[in-house]
């Protein structure tokens, strides 16, 4: 792989890690709230479970989301410093925030506080974007501009 | 006592960022194929990171029943610059003052997240 390409790899795996880790917390976070919002959930019969079948779907997918998140996790370590990964973690609280307070699903009330924090988070993770990025061959990251 | 849970808690996810990290540099960097990657996951520091990642989140969870989502997060955020500061004493990376400034902005930001 070219310089470039092994750079693009990078962000794709941290881009992953992010998205998944948000989609996960998401649809953990949907199926829990149909299975509690179910009047039937503890005393489920076969056509209860059928009931359910779609939130269960939801907080499963959600689990396995974030398994592979984490995944995607370790190869981000393999490529970038721990100290520049790590703060990029935080966008997915923005992208939590973002996916509870508009899907339809979940539709939690935004306040400006909160927003206020959404966007401080967008704001430091940009900082830290512009410190350094990984260079040189064997996804070993190199001294990049600081 | 919930403070102090609190506190190991992070330390176990920090800890977990850490052993994850070197795993990653030591066991994932030389591998050729999808299945000695898997394989590579058995490595005593990623099984550590595993431990210390599940113990810290399941002492997460039980503050969570006790303590205030608003007064639990500060903490667990402080736990960016905490990972921050183990990368450059432990891993020896270096951090630049905008890399520091960004992450504080960051534990500010979570904090506002958490408040209702």
């Amino acid at each position: 792989m070219s310089a470039a390409s092994k750079r693009s790899f990078g962000i794709v795996l941290l881009t992953s890690s992010i998205v998944l880790s948000a989609v996960g917390q998401l649809c953990m976070k949907a199926g829990m709230q149909g299975l509690r919002e179910s009047p039937v959930a503890l005393e489920a019969t076969w056509s209860a479970l059928r009931m359910l079948q779609e939130p269960l779907l939801f907080a499963a997918g959600g689990l396995l989301a974030y398994a592979i998140s984490m995944l995607a996790w370790l190869a981000v370590l393999v490529r970038y410093p721990l100290s520049y990964a790590y703060p990029f973690l935080s966008l997915s609280y923005v992208l939590v925030y973002l996916g509870a307070t508009h899907w339809s699903r979940l539709m939690e009330t935004a306040t400006p506080l909160r927003t206020a924090g959404t966007l401080l988070i967008l704001l430091g993770v940009i900082l830290v974007s512009r410190t350094e990025w990984p260079r040189g061959s064997k996804g070993v990251p190199g001294p990049g501009r600081t | 006592m919930n403070d102090l849970i609190l506190f190991i808690a992070v330390g176990c996810l920090t800890a977990s960022q850490v052993l994850q990290k070197l795993g990653a540099q030591r066991r994932l960097s030389e591998t050729k194929s999808a299945r000695q990657w898997i394989a590579a996951l058995l490595a005593p520091e990623l099984i550590g990171a595993a431990l210390t990642i599940a113990i810290g989140t399941l002492l997460w969870l039980y503050v969570l029943y006790e303590m205030d989502v608003s007064r639990a997060f500060p903490f667990l955020s402080l736990g960016s610059v905490a990972v921050v500061a183990v990368s450059r004493i432990f891993l020896g990376e270096h951090v630049s003052l905008y890399r520091w400034v960004g992450v504080l902005l960051i534990t500010v930001g979570l904090t506002l997240v958490a408040q209702s």
